[in-house]
């Protein structure tokens, strides 16, 4: 959870890009380390396999605005996407101020998708959490590939809670929504501690 | 468990940092980094500007989480105490209670042994100051009212 240190005058924040394996949160990550300035960002650490699959996490803080006289920083942290790693996301969802549901877009890995968003939201309830109480956002990854599922399938599909979240189109990989993506949420995460309430869709585009 | 956000006021701080301080005297540690179970870190003493402490933070919190689990697979609650032992630097990460851990990075001119005990002590100390923190609601202050438009203007601007 957020930690506000008045010594210092900062405020860190926690935010975790889940989805299903391969959907592209390191590439998220990996495009926000290679954009901003070293002064922004710090180092980018991957706990991955040889192949470069996510076993663990990957870990990048970043700092951003300045507000009321507080330093803010957000410590991003991806989720190991594949199945048999439950545990592993479980231990990294701790504490999480913010989510971002990285999803696939490719109608082949529509099914992966929902299940990672059930495991999502079972392992919140982990933490006696739920979807309606953190910020979080859609993220509708891979716009670039062909066999595509078409945006309101996708958002029938895992956005239809009562009330439904900012979604963004991406294509993580070239850099496309990444900064849309991390610039709602941060700012979602932000207000949730500035009495203000959390966005929904049609306040935040 | 129902996590908390948490607000270190400045007096809270002072007295975390006393209490790190006594315990790099008495133990012959060099550093010592407080972190929430959730990687974010709270507090520090001893620590050099070349010292990466949120990256060790973040990775402190991952694998005492980790080694939590499997204490639970072995029908433990927990494994109270990490050890990683190294050449020239070694780390020392124990409990302060269900929410933060403390951390210790120390060399060949004390033992695990002497951290381990006055990390025990420091870790009762701070864990006492925590409590009060997280027992305190969030003073208002600045904190009061809604963000304004200005302040929450995009934080980052994508490469053109």
């Amino acid at each position: 959870m957020s930690v506000i240190n008045y010594a210092n005058r900062v405020i860190d924040f926690k935010i975790v890009y889940y989805g299903p394996g391969m959907a592209g949160k390191t590439a998220n990550l990996q495009y926000i380390h290679r954009s901003l300035p070293n002064s922004n960002r710090g180092n980018l650490i991957s706990l991955a396999t040889g192949d470069d699959r996510t076993i663990y996490f990957d870990f990048l803080p970043v700092s951003a605005l300045t507000v009321r006289g507080f330093q803010t920083r957000f410590q991003l942290y991806t989720v190991p996407g594949q199945v048999q790693y439950d545990a592993t996301r479980r231990l990294v969802l701790r504490g999480a101020d913010g989510l971002v549901f990285v999803a696939d877009s490719q109608f082949d890995r529509l099914r992966e998708n929902v299940e990672s968003l059930r495991n999502l939201e079972a392992n919140l309830r982990e933490y006696e959490s739920t979807l309606d109480e953190i910020p979080y956002v859609l993220q509708y990854n891979k716009r670039d590939l062909p066999n595509l599922a078409p945006v309101t399938y996708l958002e029938f599909v895992l956005n239809r809670r009562a009330s439904r979240v900012p979604f963004f189109e991406a294509s993580a990989i070239k850099g496309k929504g990444v900064f849309d993506t991390l610039n709602t949420v941060s700012r979602m995460a932000l207000a949730s501690e500035f009495g203000g309430k959390r966005e929904r869709r049609d306040e935040a585009s | 468990m129902k996590l908390r956000n948490t607000v270190i006021q400045q007096q809270d701080a002072t007295r975390i940092r006393e209490i790190l301080a006594r315990f790099l005297g008495e133990s012959g540690a060099d550093a010592a980094l407080l972190i929430d179970r959730g990687g974010q870190l709270l507090a520090m003493d001893g620590v050099s500007q070349a010292l990466d402490a949120v990256s060790i933070s973040a990775l402190a919190a991952a694998a005492f989480s980790s080694t939590a689990a499997m204490a639970q697979l072995l029908g433990e609650p927990e494994f109270s105490v990490l050890f990683h032992e190294g050449t020239k630097h070694s780390i020392h990460v124990s409990t302060v209670d269900d929410e933060a851990i403390l951390l210790a990075i120390f060399d060949e001119r004390t033992t695990v042994g002497m951290v381990r005990l006055f990390a025990s002590e420091a870790s009762r100390a701070v864990g006492g100051v925590l409590g009060e923190t997280r027992a305190r609601p969030k003073p208002p202050g600045e904190f009061a009212a809604p963000l304004s438009e200005t302040e929450s203007r995009p934080a980052w601007t994508p490469p053109s």
